[in-house]
């Protein structure tokens, strides 16, 4: 039997075993890119990168490349980056601004609707059968919502509005999108990375894993330590983190049990000290930075009135299937936005974008985006050590014979409950591995949704 | 502007040459010495753009002395796991050429590859340009700003090394 006729009981996510031939096998990947990357709706962007008109930047959806622009009348479209003739690329660069694309093999040329508006020698050669209509580039589904670009391959695909629940909505727009305090700004320019390991691996990490925190990133909590203590004002190493207050932190699912689970880690509630440490450093940056933290504050309380207890931020999170999100436990920190872009089995590709809340004064606004590189990121002090442990995970599980026994995902298994009813979503305890088992529920019910085969 | 003596761009060389050696021999405090207290590290990023675009929001890197320190510190806890074991890092420069600066004492341009080798066989090649502005200390010649340019839009792995 191969692995995706036995999916069932390889993916037994509600007594936390997995296998790990999820993260290697070869038709298994194939299936996923149809079923899940082929099928759902996939984040792509934000429409800040492409705020004008005849702007675009590019990107894959799965493995497919795709172009998102904004066409002329200023609506974002989508289109698979692939001329209709031989199948060459027709769009090069990373981002950019046109009013066509013309493909460097023959010259066919697309407008920004993607329709052919140009074939060299087209009277000589083509007969009366053949109509340009017909030959424009594959439009895809593209849902804005709040500025977060998704894109969907499935022509059918129900509005992105029904694919996220209710919970995960509410979490998205009040706490990862800002809508209370006006909303995030998204800067220019991918920030990419080769990644050893199975995109899911990543995935997981970022849905729930706060577990590896301690461990993974000892060596940096250490160095911050000692740098502290030498009176370094560097901005990653005065970043506020929950640890430093010692308050409780809880772990969040929107969509538990059913449809499409957004986990959030290290969820604070006792929000009073991270505040005080926020306004300690609003003080020393200036008056004007003291005004904006207090009425920022006052909008979120508004905002969260009649929910109990009011949340003040969470440090890292994941919607399924692929869009990391970091820096979400105080305004001084800028927001990471990832895509875990599945490459092949045993290699993903992390994109990277960074947003800050559009009212951010200039001032904090420098020191933000410094802990999005300075922090998870490429050539920051946290990623490249969650990366080293997958490529160990990659060398250590690569023979089927390593992939024999099964994985453990058991963290609080028995006691992953909703602890705040007043809350939207299941918010449990930390760490756990709640998220991991939420993910594997979804992604088993999408890959075995009409049967094991690959169609 | 200060003028160059022949004197002078033998001795900003010799520092390129040596600090690419204490890099390779993991002697990191003696390289922090090359540089002065006010330096900064910048790592921009390299994109293809097309057309008049924004310019990218941030760099990859931009490090103060002290940042370039607190990842010297994070290494030596013995718990940085992308330097266990630690890269083997053979920095070879090149092209050099020193230059009069009217912002500090002398601008070298160089051009490195850099192979990065860890654990039984996974290696990354690192291939780029560097712009300093260096600076005469008490008769020294230090690193005053460096801006390295790696020639890819798709980093081969994450960045645990310095350039």
């Amino acid at each position: 039997m191969t692995l995706v006729e036995r999916l069932d009981q390889e993916v037994a996510w509600r007594r936390g075993e997995i296998s790990p031939e999820i993260y290697f096998d070869e038709e298994l990947y194939a299936l996923e890119q149809e079923r899940i990357f082929g099928s759902t709706w996939i984040p792509v962007g934000h429409a800040d990168m492409v705020r004008e008109p005849t702007s675009y930047v590019t990107n894959y959806v799965g493995e497919v490349p795709v172009i998102i622009l904004r066409d002329p009348a200023g609506t974002v479209r989508g289109f698979i980056n692939r001329c209709r003739h031989r199948g060459n690329m027709v769009c090069l660069f990373d981002r950019g601004k046109a009013h066509n694309f013309t493909c460097s093999y023959h010259g066919w040329t697309y407008g920004l609707d993607g329709s052919l508006v140009g074939v060299p020698r087209e009277r000589d050669l083509y007969g009366p059968g053949f109509h340009r209509a017909d030959w424009g580039l594959e439009e895809i589904r593209i849902a804005d919502f709040k500025g977060l670009l998704f894109a969907s391959l499935d022509k059918f695909i129900a509005p992105f509005e029904q694919w996220l629940g209710d919970d995960a909505r509410w979490w998205l727009e009040t706490f990862v999108l800002g809508e209370p305090v006006g909303g995030l700004e998204a800067l220019p320019g991918w920030h990419r990375y080769r990644t050893p390991g199975n995109w899911k691996l990543m995935a997981e990490n970022f849905i729930g894993d706060n577990y590896h925190v301690a461990l993974t990133h000892a060596s940096w909590f250490r160095a911050a330590g000692e740098m502290r203590e030498r009176g370094s004002q560097a901005a990653m190493i005065t970043s506020p983190l929950p640890m430093r207050t010692k308050v409780p932190t809880y772990e969040v699912t929107a969509g538990f049990g059913t449809g499409c689970p957004l986990g959030l880690g290290a969820l604070v509630t006792q929000g009073e000290a991270l505040f005080e440490r926020d306004m300690e450093e609003a003080k020393r940056l200036g008056p004007e930075v003291v005004d904006w933290l207090r009425y920022r504050q006052d909008r979120m309380e508004k905002a969260l009135i009649g929910v109990d207890p009011q949340p003040y931020g969470f440090i890292n999170g994941l919607l399924f299937p692929n869009l990391g999100l970091m820096g979400y436990v105080s305004p001084m920190i800028g927001r990471h936005l990832m895509l875990f872009q599945p490459h092949g089995t045993t290699e993903h590709e992390a994109w990277q974008w960074t947003m800050v809340e559009r009212e951010t004064p200039e001032v904090v606004r420098e020191i933000a985006l410094q802990r999005v590189y300075q922090g998870q990121h490429m050539a920051g002090v946290i990623a490249p050590d969650d990366v080293e442990n997958f490529e160990r995970v990659v060398e250590a599980m690569r023979t089927r014979r390593a992939q024999r026994l099964p994985l453990n995902f058991e963290v609080h298994i028995d006691d992953d409950g909703d602890e705040f009813p007043g809350l939207p979503g299941n918010v449990g305890k930390e760490p756990s591995e709640v998220n991991q088992r939420q993910f594997y529920r979804f992604w088993l019910e999408l890959m075995t949704r009409g049967g094991g085969a690959v169609s | 502007m200060t003028v160059l003596t022949v004197e002078d761009k033998y001795r900003i060389e010799e520092l390129l040459r040596r600090e690419a050696h204490l890099l390779d021999e993991r002697r990191f405090r003696e390289w922090l010495g090359l540089f002065t207290d006010d330096a900064e590290y910048v790592i921009p990023l390299t994109e293809a753009v097309q057309g008049d675009v924004a310019p990218a929001g941030h760099p990859i890197v931009k490090d103060s002395k002290d940042m370039l320190l607190a990842r010297v510190l994070k290494d030596e806890t013995g718990f940085s796991h992308a330097e266990i074991p630690t890269s083997m890092t053979c920095h070879l420069i090149s092209n050099i050429v020193v230059d009069e600066s009217p912002k500090e004492d002398a601008e070298v341009r160089s051009a490195f590859v850099v192979h990065q080798a860890r654990k039984l066989r996974d290696e990354a090649w690192w291939v780029g340009r560097r712009r300093d502005l260096v600076r005469r200390v008490d008769d020294e010649w230090r690193i005053a700003h460096r801006v390295i340019t790696l020639d890819t839009s798709l980093l081969p792995r994450g960045i645990s090394i310095f350039f």
